[in-house]
Formats: C-alpha cells, sequence, structure tokens
C-alpha cells in the first residue's frame, strides 16, 4: 500500500534488535514511516530554497531532522553523491558501498590539497541593458532572442504586441573589426597582420554578433570575386578561422555559408590566370568541408547527405569541367573512406572510361584539358587508395584469401611491374600529373618492387594479354599513356571481377599498392 | 423545478430504503400540499441530510466512480462553461480522496489519488505532494493543512447556468457521493451573467486560516500607501523647482560629475576600465537630465506621516544622498540599467545568501558553514588594479611578487552564528550588517569596526529572512515559527509580533514609507502587516507555491512578489488586487528590486537570468481599464543571461546602477 514495503520496517527493527515485529505493527508502521518521510522531505526542501539551491543535498535533509527536532542522520555529509552498489543476489536491494577507514593509512596519507577559498569576481552583466561580449558573460543568442517573447504572448492568449523585426545592434568596436577584417581580406591577404587576423577570428571571445556579418560577407565576395583567386582563398581561410573559433555558435549560419564553400570547391573557374594554383584552393576547401561536415553533421544530419549529392552530380555530369570533377572528388575523399567506397567506387569504371579520351594525346590536343585529366586521375586514384588503406586498416586480420585470388592478385602485380619500373625509370620532371601518381605510386612501394619484380618473372612465364598491349602502346605514345592504358585496363578488369574486398584492392591496381599496409600487402603476394 | 424533483424522489429512496414509511407518507404528503418548491441550495439541514445519506452508503467505490463520471462530464461539457465547471475538480478531488482515507480505505485512497493526480498536478503540485503522504486518519488529524482544509470552505465563483448545469448533472446520475463532497466542502459564489472569462484568474484554492470573508474584510482595511511626509526626495524637488533656470542645473551636474568622478575611480579600478564607464555615466547623466522635466509631470504620490519615531540623519549623509539623487540616472523602457555582476566563486555550494550594500561597494555572502563574508569591492578592485600595474612593469623590483593577496584573505569573515546563514541585510548607510541564522538567532555586525554588536533571540525556529527599514535602526524578521517580527537595533526583544501565516514566513520586506511590512509565506499569500498595531491589512492570494521575493516600488503603490515556481506577481497594494502575473522565469525567483524611481523591476532567478520588466506602462493603465480582465501588459524588457550562475540578490544603487550577486555553479 505504501511505499515502504513491510519487509523493510522488518529489516530495520531487526537492525535495532527488535527480532519479533509482528507483522500487523509493520504493517501499520509502514504508511506511517512514509507519513514521516514525506514530511521531513518536505521541510528539506524549504532548506534547500533558503539556501539557494535547487538541488536537495544531505545537508537540507539534516537541516529538517533539526526543524523537527530529531537527530540528524550522521554519516552522509561527505560532499559527492552517494554510491550505492546492488546486494548480490538480490534484485532490488542497494547498500551503501562504506568501507572501512585505516586510521593509520588516513594519518600518513600527505594531506589534501586546501580547496580555493571563496572570492568575488567583478564583471558588467550589461552596459545599458546591452551585454557586452566579454568571456564572463554567456555568449549572446542573437537570433533565438525575439522567439522568446512571442511564444509567451501567444501562450497566455493577449493581445499580442507584435515586435517588429529585431534592429541588430552592433557595438563600435565590432564595427571597427569588421571592417578591418574585410579590408585585410580583401586587399592584403598575403600579409603578416592577416595571419594575425585569422589567428584572432579563431581564438576572440565576443566575435559572435558579428557572425552573421562575416557569413553574409563571405557569400557576397565568392559570388563576386570568382576571378580572384587570392581573395577566394582568403575567404575561405576567414571561413576555416572561424570554425575553429570555439566561442561561435556558427550553426545557425551554415546554411549561407556553404553554397559559397561549395562554389569554391566545384566551380568551373577559379582565378583567371594560369598561375593561380586553383588546384591548392580545392583541396584547401574539401578539407574544410570536411571539418564542417564532421563537426556539424549530427546536429544537421541532412548537411552531409545535400552535400555528397551535390558532388556526386557534379561529378556524374559529363558536361561539367574537369576542374569540377577534381574538386568534387577532392571533396568527397575528404568526407572519409566510406564515402569514397559508397560513392566514387562504383562509379570509376563508367567515368574512367569517360576519363580515358582526355587523358591521351592523340584524343586530347589540347595540353591545358590533358593536365587538367590527369590531375582528375591524380585525385581519384588517391581517393580510391585512401578509402582502400583506411579500409584495409580497419579489418586487419584478413580471412585468408582463397588460392586463385592469390593467383590473381600476382598476375595483376605481374602486370603492373614492369610499368612501375618504366615508371621509376622514366625523368619525371617533364609531366607533372605524372610526377604525382609516380610520387603517390612507387616511394610506399619502392621497396618491395625488387621482391615483386621478381616473384612475378618467376611466376608467370605466360605474359598477360595486357602487358602485350602496353608493349604495342609504348613505341606510339610514350610513357604516361602506356601506364594509364595499363592502368585502365586493369581496372577494367577487375571492375568485372566483383566488389570483394580482395578485388577492390585489386580493383586499384598498382597505383594503390602504396596504401596497402605492409603485413596485408604481403598476405597477398 | 426538475431538480426539486430529483431531490424529493432521492429523499423518498431514502425514508424507503431506512423503512420510515410514516415519514415516506409524510413527505408525500407533503409535496402534494406544498406548491412553494424548498430551497435545499439554502437549507443547511436538507444539505446535511443529503450529506448524511451519502455518507451512509459506505461505499468506497462511490467516489471513484463518481469521481471519473464527474470529471469526464466536465470535460465533454460546453466550452463555455468548462473552465467554470473545471475548478470544481480540485476540491473535490482533494476531499473524496481524504473523505476516503477518513474512512479507513486506504489502498482504494492511494489508486484514486494517483489514477487522478495528473490532471491537477500543473496548478497544485505542491498541495498534492503534502496530501500525497497521507496515509491514514491519523495524519489527517496531525496535518494541519488537511485538517484546515477540511475544516474550510472552498469559494468558487460560478455563473448562474453553470451552476445549474452542475446540479443537474449531479442529480441526474445520483452521484451522491460528489454532491456530498460539493455540499460539504465547496460554498458557490453564484453570480448572474455570463460566466467570467478563462484569463480571469483561475480560482485557487489557497488557505488562509478564515473563511474568505474575514480576508475580503480584511481587504477593505485603510492603507495610507504614501510616501513620507518631508523626504529626502520630495526636498530634493522642492529645491529643484527653485533652481529652475538651466545654468544652475548645468553647474549642478557639473559638480555631480566631478563628484562621481571620484567615487567612480575607486569603483570602476576593479573594472580597470575607468573611463569608459566614466564616459557611459556621463552620456547616461545628460539623457537623465533631459529626462527628468517629463518624469516630474506624473501626480506626485501623498505623503502620509510616520507612526515610527523615525532616526535622525546626519547632514554629511544627508548631502552625499541628496548628491546621489540628483544624479541619478532616469530609467525607462529605453533606458535600460547598467548591470554589475558579482560572481561568487569557489563557494562550494555552501553560499546561502548574498546582500549587496546600496552604494554597491561592499557585498556580503552568507554561508551554510554559519560565517558572513563581507567584501569590500573597492579595496578589491585597487588590489586587481595594483596587480595588473605589477604585471606590466614586474621586473622593477622583486617585492610586488608577493602580492597583497598573497597570504591574506580578500575578505572580512564574521564568525558567530552555530547555523547555516540564511539571509544577510546592509543597513540604507552601509555601516550595519544584519544577519539571520538557523540558529535561530538575528546578529548584528558593525562593518567600520569589523565586530559583532548584538545578537537578538526571540524566534524559536530558524530565521528564513531580516530587512532593515528603508530608514536604518528598524528591522523586520521572518521565521520558521511562522512569526515576523519587528525590532529595532537598540532592543534585544522584538518591538511587534505579526502572527497569522499558516506556514514559515520565508521573506520580508519594508513598505516604502516604514508604516507597513509585507510577508511571503509557504501557504503562498503574501500578507502586509501594519506596523504599528501589528495587524494584518492586506492578504495577497494568488501564487501557486511559495513566495521566495518581494519588493515594494518605490512610490509604495505596487509590490512585486516572485514564488518557486518562477512566477511573478505584481500587486496593487491599496487593493490588494494582482495587477499582472509575470511569466518568463523558468526557476525560482530568488530576488525581485524595483528601480529607484519604480519604472523598471528586475527579478534574477535560479535559471541563471536577470530578467527586466516595464512597470510604467503596465501598472498605470490598468487603473482605467480594470475591469477588461486583461492581465498581462508588464512587459520583459530585456533577459540578461549569465553563464552558470543563478542570480540571489539585486540590488539598485541611488543612482541606478543595478547590482547583481551570485554563486557560479558549475554542475547546474
Amino acid at each position: 500500500m505504501s511505499i515502504v514495503a513491510k519487509e523493510t520496517i522488518e529489516v530495520i527493527a531487526q537492525s535495532i534488535g527488535i527480532n519479533n515485529l509482528s507483522d500487523d505493527a509493520a504493517l501499520s508502521l509502514a504508511p506511517d514511516v512514509e507519513y514521516r518521510m514525506r514530511e521531513i522531505m518536505q521541510e528539506a526542501i524549504k532548506c534547500m530554497r533558503h539556501s539557494r539551491r535547487t538541488i536537495l543535498t544531505t545537508d537540507d535533509v539534516d537541516g529538517a531532522l533539526n526543524l523537527r527536532n530529531v537527530e540528524p542522520v550522521y554519516g552522509f555529509t561527505s560532499g559527492g553523491p552517494l554510491q550505492f552498489k546492488r546486494a548480490i543476489g538480490h534484485r532490488d536491494l542497494f547498500y551503501i558501498d562504506d568501507r572501512d577507514v585505516d586510521l593509520k593509512e588516513v594519518i600518513e596519507a600527505p594531506l589534501p590539497k586546501a580547496p580555493l577559498d571563496t572570492g568575488v569576481a567583478c564583471h558588467w552583466l550589461a552596459i545599458e541593458g546591452v551585454q557586452p561580449a566579454i568571456p564572463e558573460n554567456a555568449p549572446v543568442g542573437v537570433i533565438a532572442a525575439p522567439s522568446n517573447g512571442n511564444t509567451y504572448e501567444q501562450k497566455d492568449e493577449l493581445p499580442v504586441d507584435i515586435k517588429l523585426p529585431v534592429k541588430h545592434v552592433l557595438s563600435r568596436e565590432l564595427q571597427l573589426y569588421f571592417d578591418k577584417i574585410s579590408e585585410l581580406t580583401l586587399r592584403k591577404s598575403d600579409s603578416a597582420l592577416f595571419k594575425e587576423a585569422l589567428v584572432s577570428l579563431a581564438t576572440d571571445s565576443g566575435l559572435h554578433p558579428l557572425v552573421p556579418y562575416f557569413t553574409f560577407f563571405v557569400a557576397d565576395e565568392v559570388s563576386r570575386g570568382l576571378n580572384d583567386y587570392s581573395l577566394l582563398f582568403a575567404l575561405m581561410r576567414v571561413v576555416w578561422s572561424l570554425l575553429q573559433n570555439p566561442h561561435i555558435h556558427i550553426e545557425p549560419y551554415l546554411h549561407q555559408l556553404m553554397p559559397s564553400v561549395v562554389t569554391c570547391l566545384v566551380s568551373k573557374k577559379l582565378g583567371n590566370r594560369i598561375a593561380d594554383n586553383h588546384w591548392e584552393l580545392r583541396d584547401f576547401t574539401a578539407k574544410l568541408v570536411a571539418l564542417i561536415c564532421k563537426r556539424f553533421g549530427h546536429v544537421y544530419n541532412t548537411l552531409q547527405t545535400r552535400l555528397t549529392k551535390t558532388l556526386l552530380n557534379a561529378l556524374l555530369d559529363p558536361k561539367r569541367a574537369l576542374t569540377q570533377h577534381y574538386g568534387a572528388i577532392q571533396g568527397l575523399a575528404a568526407l572519409g573512406p566510406n564515402v569514397v567506397r559508397l560513392l566514387i567506387l562504383p562509379n570509376l569504371e563508367p567515368y574512367l572510361r569517360l576519363l580515358e579520351p582526355e587523358l591521351l594525346l592523340e584524343k586530347q590536343k589540347n595540353e591545358m584539358k590533358r593536365y587538367e585529366a590527369w590531375r582528375v586521375y591524380g585525385a581519384l586514384l588517391r581517393a580510391a587508395g585512401q578509402g582502400i588503406y583506411e579500409r584495409l586498416k580497419i579489418f586487419p586480420p584478413l580471412p585468408s584469401p582463397p588460392g586463385h585470388t592469390i593467383w590473381k592478385s600476382k598476375e595483376k602485380v605481374v602486370t603492373a611491374v614492369p610499368n612501375k619500373r618504366k615508371a621509376s625509370m622514366e625523368p619525371l620532371e617533364d609531366e607533372p600529373a605524372l610526377k604525382k601518381i609516380a610520387t603517390d605510386g612507387p616511394i610506399g612501394s619502392s621497396a618491395s618492387v625488387t621482391t615483386l619484380a621478381s616473384s612475378g618473372e618467376n611466376d608467370a612465364g605466360q605474359p598477360s594479354s595486357s602487358e602485350k598491349k602496353t608493349g604495342n602502346r609504348v613505341g606510339k605514345d610514350g610513357q604516361k599513356l602506356k601506364k594509364s592504358a595499363i592502368l585502365n585496363q586493369i581496372w577494367k578488369d577487375d571492375l568485372n571481377s566483383g566488389h570483394t574486398l580482395v578485388t577492390l584492392l585489386e580493383l586499384l591496381g598498382e597505383g594503390i599498392l602504396s596504401f596497402i599496409p605492409s603485413p596485408e600487402m604481403s598476405l597477398f603476394l | 423545478m426538475e431538480n426539486m424533483q430529483a431531490v424529493n424522489n432521492f429523499v423518498a429512496a431514502y425514508l424507503k430504503k431506512k423503512g420510515f414509511k410514516e415519514a415516506e407518507q409524510l413527505l408525500e404528503d407533503l409535496q402534494n400540499k406544498e406548491s412553494a418548491p424548498i430551497d435545499f441550495h439554502n437549507d443547511p439541514e436538507l444539505a446535511k441530510f443529503i450529506h448524511r445519506f451519502s455518507q451512509s452508503e459506505d461505499d468506497v467505490a462511490r467516489y471513484q466512480d463518481g469521481y471519473s463520471k464527474l470529471r469526464s462530464w466536465t470535460y465533454s461539457s460546453l466550452d463555455l462553461y468548462k473552465h467554470e465547471l473545471l475548478r470544481v475538480l480540485y476540491p473535490v478531488f482533494i476531499h473524496s480522496f481524504m473523505d476516503m482515507v477518513a474512512k479507513g480505505h486506504l489502498q482504494e485512497a492511494r489508486t484514486f489519488f494517483n489514477n487522478f493526480r495528473e490532471d491537477h498536478e500543473l496548478m497544485h503540485s505542491r498541495d498534492l505532494q503534502k496530501l500525497e503522504g497521507v496515509l491514514s486518519q491519523s495524519h489527517l488529524e496531525e496535518m494541519e493543512f488537511a485538517r484546515s482544509l477540511r475544516q474550510s470552505k472552498v469559494n468558487i465563483k460560478i455563473c448562474q447556468y453553470s451552476y445549474d448545469l452542475l446540479l443537474q448533472y449531479l442529480h441526474k446520475t445520483q452521484s451522491t457521493a460528489m454532491l456530498g463532497v460539493i455540499n460539504e466542502h465547496i460554498n458557490f459564489q453564484v453570480s448572474s451573467g455570463q460566466p467570467s472569462s478563462i484569463s480571469d484568474d483561475a480560482e485557487v484554492v489557497t488557505l488562509i486560516g478564515s473563511c474568505q470573508d474575514t480576508a475580503n474584510q480584511i481587504n477593505q482595511k485603510e492603507i495610507h500607501w504614501g510616501l513620507l511626509e518631508d523626504s529626502l526626495e520630495e526636498r530634493l524637488e522642492k529645491a529643484g523647482g527653485l533652481l529652475s533656470d538651466s545654468e544652475k542645473t548645468e553647474e549642478e551636474n557639473k559638480e555631480g560629475d566631478v563628484d562621481e568622478t571620484k567615487k567612480r575611480s575607486v569603483e570602476s579600478g576593479k573594472q580597470g576600465a575607468s573611463t569608459k564607464k566614466l564616459k557611459k555615466e556621463k552620456a547616461l547623466n545628460a539623457t537623465a537630465k533631459s529626462a527628468r522635466p517629463e518624469a516630474s509631470t506624473t501626480p506626485a504620490a501623498p505623503r502620509v506621516k510616520a507612526k515610527l519615531p523615525l532616526p535622525l540623519m546626519s547632514t554629511e549623509v544627508e548631502q552625499s544622498i541628496l548628491e546621489d539623487l540628483r544624479n541619478r540616472v532616469q530609467l525607462s523602457s529605453v533606458l535600460l540599467p547598467s548591470v554589475s555582476f558579482y560572481t561568487f566563486l569557489n563557494t562550494h555550494n555552501g553560499l546561502n545568501c548574498s546582500s549587496i550594500s546600496h552604494d554597491g561597494s561592499l557585498v556580503a555572502g552568507g554561508f551554510s558553514d554559519s560565517s558572513l563574508k563581507v567584501w569590500d569591492m573597492a579595496k578589491l578592485g585597487q588590489q586587481g588594479g595594483s596587480s595588473i600595474l605589477q604585471a606590466e612593469n614586474d621586473s622593477t623590483s622583486s617585492e610586488h611578487v608577493v602580492g597583497p593577496n598573497g597570504g591574506k584573505r580578500s575578505y572580512t569573515l564574521f564568525q558567530g552564528h552555530s547555523g547555516p546563514v540564511h539571509s544577510a541585510t546592509f543597513s540604507p548607510l552601509g555601516d550595519f550588517i544584519l544577519s539571520s541564522s538557523a540558529d535561530t538567532t538575528i546578529r548584528l555586525w558593525s562593518t567600520k569596526l569589523n565586530a559583532n554588536l548584538v545578537c537578538y533571540k526571540g524566534h524559536n525556529y530558524p530565521v528564513w529572512d531580516v530587512q532593515f527599514s528603508p530608514v536604518g535602526h528598524y528591522f523586520a524578521s521572518a521565521s520558521h515559527d511562522r512569526t515576523a517580527r519587528i525590532w529595532s537595533m537598540d532592543r534585544i526583544q522584538p518591538l511587534r509580533i505579526m502572527a497569522g501565516h499558516l506556514s514559515d514566513v520565508d521573506c520580508v520586506q519594508w513598505h516604502a514609507n516604514c508604516n507597513y511590512i509585507a510577508t511571503g509565506s509557504s501557504d503562498k499569500t503574501v500578507r502586509l502587516w501594519d506596523v504599528q498595531n501589528g495587524e494584518c491589512v492586506r492578504i495577497f492570494i494568488g501564487h501557486r507555491s511559495m513566495i521566495l521575493s518581494l519588493a515594494m516600488s518605490p512610490d509604495g503603490r505596487y509590490m512585486a512578489s516572485g514564488d518557486e515556481d518562477g512566477m511573478i506577481m505584481m500587486w496593487d497594494i491599496s487593493s490588494g488586487r494582482c495587477i499582472t502575473p509575470l511569466m518568463g522565469h523558468t526557476s525560482c525567483v530568488w530576488t525581485v528590486a524595483f528601480s529607484c524611481e519604480g519604472s523598471l523591476l528586475a527579478s534574477g532567478s535560479a535559471d541563471c537570468t536577470v530578467k527586466l520588466w516595464d512597470v510604467t506602462t503596465s501598472a498605470k493603465v490598468p487603473r482605467n481599464e480594470e475591469k477588461s480582465g486583461n492581465p498581462n501588459r508588464l512587459r520583459l524588457l530585456k533577459t540578461l543571461a549569465t553563464k552558470s550562475t543563478p542570480v540571489y540578490s539585486l540590488q539598485f544603487s541611488r543612482r541606478n546602477l543595478l547590482f547583481a550577486a551570485g554563486a557560479l555553479s558549475k554542475n547546474l
């Protein structure tokens, strides 16, 4: 009937030495115990209120007992919350873990550090009703403020007094700060001062009121200054710094920020001079995008989906420029191996088919275009490689692959070997794109090249068809084309052979070997 | 007429059952003969009779059944009358429960209680918590709350039609149990005409210890809420009238600025940004001057004579206060105050109360370890300033390395109490502090001598609150022993004892003219007492939970009270009515304060905010539109959030700078 069970009364009776408490007595005591307990708790709540607290503590209960002229319960005054433990063998019997303390230990233990003494600090909560943006104050909710008042009015069903759009008051200091930063961004983005400004953006508290202005500024400048490479880079750096700032709540402004960031990633043309290294900008922006997704992905669960959709559309649209493809690949790759695996790999084959003509000299005469194609290719290779690397890292204990896969992979290795040797022998300075691949590729695996080669030659008496093709093409097109052809061939082959982990590895061919940690590789060899 | 019939049938059935054949016959005859209907509402005998009948049916299930039917009927009734009928439910509910307990059906009572408590949780959670523990007849006897509930009747205002509807329903369904409860415990005040609107405060079931009529009577008593004759403000106004030309005021202004510069520089040393603040203040002053003429056009409050002998003020003090008043910033809804916040650090959950002196230079904190600590902010500022200086030229000398607060405490420690200190208050001039403690004593301390002067014993239980009167010398205390007492500094016995509250007196506040004090209590009422004769002159009913804070407007017309749920109520003292409830806080309102000219109300709460409310737009208007029943005119002007600091106390300085204090609590 009451919350206090009859058994509880019996247990308590036993603990004070009454062994023959009758059932009836226990039954009639139980409700009274509950009543007294509630009474004391109500008094304790009073004590809590008068101690200006909203959490009830043992002190309050002691105070309440004092009010009732009852002796307080000793032994519960420790500061920390009580640790209840479950009695073994009983479902709902708990006890407090109260160990015996060895006095000797207590005496010999070094004195604990004295708690800090109470002090009073003073700050301005508001100046003429406006909260200054100082670390002592809570960050100001710029957007949230007005909604508050309205709900109350609604709730009360009274004449609603309609509030005018809130005028956002910006202090003079903040205005100056904003002007300075925007000027630096626009004009002197390579100065040391700008670097200082970025640091300030990333660390200063109290910048929150400026966030809407910065987002607008970035969006505005990006849309206007697509031809100005350095400006774009500076803007992206500003965004990066803002994201780093722990005192800023940038979430509400992400929707304004994202379009301009994505623009810097997948725009057709960034900067108008050839010297502009827009690849670097795209790489940086890709990192930025990944950072945003990582930080706010859990808050806006549609953020990543929408982003990947945008990027994938850019990638899969053959009419888009190669630069756009590059940006899309970089962006996707930065989002992590899972995205790569789910979105890039399935589309690898059709895309490569599309890319192939652009890579070849005889089909794409435009040097610039070819260069871009190679860039895209490199990005793709890296993305896939990283994806596979991460994957292999996740599953170190690979099931020992069946015999034929081993053989198959060996065959692939063999096909790759000659081309790799050639690649490493080739002087690479004249072909930056190739260099990229080469540096990506052989460095990691150079140690194993020789073993690879020897084993390949020993093992594979019969040269594969692809090797023959390679041979044919060597004469015609020169090194790079050969290599690409081989790679393409390999990929095509392997795409047909399914999407198991092992084939994924094979699919990416020799270029990917560098991404595979050696233990796994040795497993395959 | 149909009702009549129902009652007659009722009685007939009863007589039949008990076998009173003759009586039955007689009744029938009577019915046939008598044409005039019996007015059973007003016939106490008949009501009692019916009630006994319901009691004789000792079937507890009737309560459960009857209540649930009544409830569903009420909820499905027409919207127009629904809210009126809903008011009936709560008293019926608690009384049904208590009846069931009284009859010894504890199990059923508890299930009944748990089944329906949700309906009333929102409005009456505190009462329900109290009643929940009632588990036997003896508890009903013992618990004062339950006893007084059962002895008193609840007043419910209801329109004629709703009343008829209700009775009709009760008769039709033969729910005698409900009828009995309603008869016994509800006193309907039937009004003709339309049902009252929803916004009209839903009837609060609050006990006042006496019947409603006496409460009304009490609230009829005359109150002289006007300000004191010959107060400093008045003198200032007169002076201002004489110096009508602008030159003079300008001169005055300059003078004030110079003086202020001195003061400010001391005060703002702690901020290390004196110039900035100074500018602000000057700007404020400029606007204040321009705003003054408008303010003075409002009709001056009536003046009253002081009933207490007032202490004399030295001319120097008088001058400084006058100076302050002259330099006061005229606050309004467009010109909000600056708020300086004192944050207590490392309190280890031990800070029970805080208090700030009128000029903001002293801050006191009362701790649960029985200590009272006082910080001199001016000194603290200097220390801070010098340490900054040190940092700047630390290489100059090595002796500076041992800072001024290296080994010494930054505060003055007052020890003497033997229980948690629950309240502290500064005298108007800041030379004395009073502290009240759970050890049932109040102690007077001197800030000049840093020593305990007097220990006032009189209360029998913890003293929750103590407040100096606006003129000093007198003070009022509130205690768990359900009394408030008036003391003077030179006597160790209380001058007056105000008894009447039904539960703890939690807070106390002086009226601006020192002739009255207001007390807030756990019985959910605020009372106003005459200091001279100790009588209760007003009862303010409307809060739904324990009252934690009180403030009186400087013009003496209004009072604000904050409660445990975060509700603040503005009361008109002369009428005893609530002008408007202020909703916005989500947790306990620890403190409320009026600005010095009464245009703003500031409130501080456990939800870590200071809120500023507009008083002028709200309080002036309702005088004309009192009838329109539109209570929420008091506007929330601004919410100032602290980082993680519940606001314990607020204090407007004489120049209208707002000081706030609270203990930083990380784990809240």
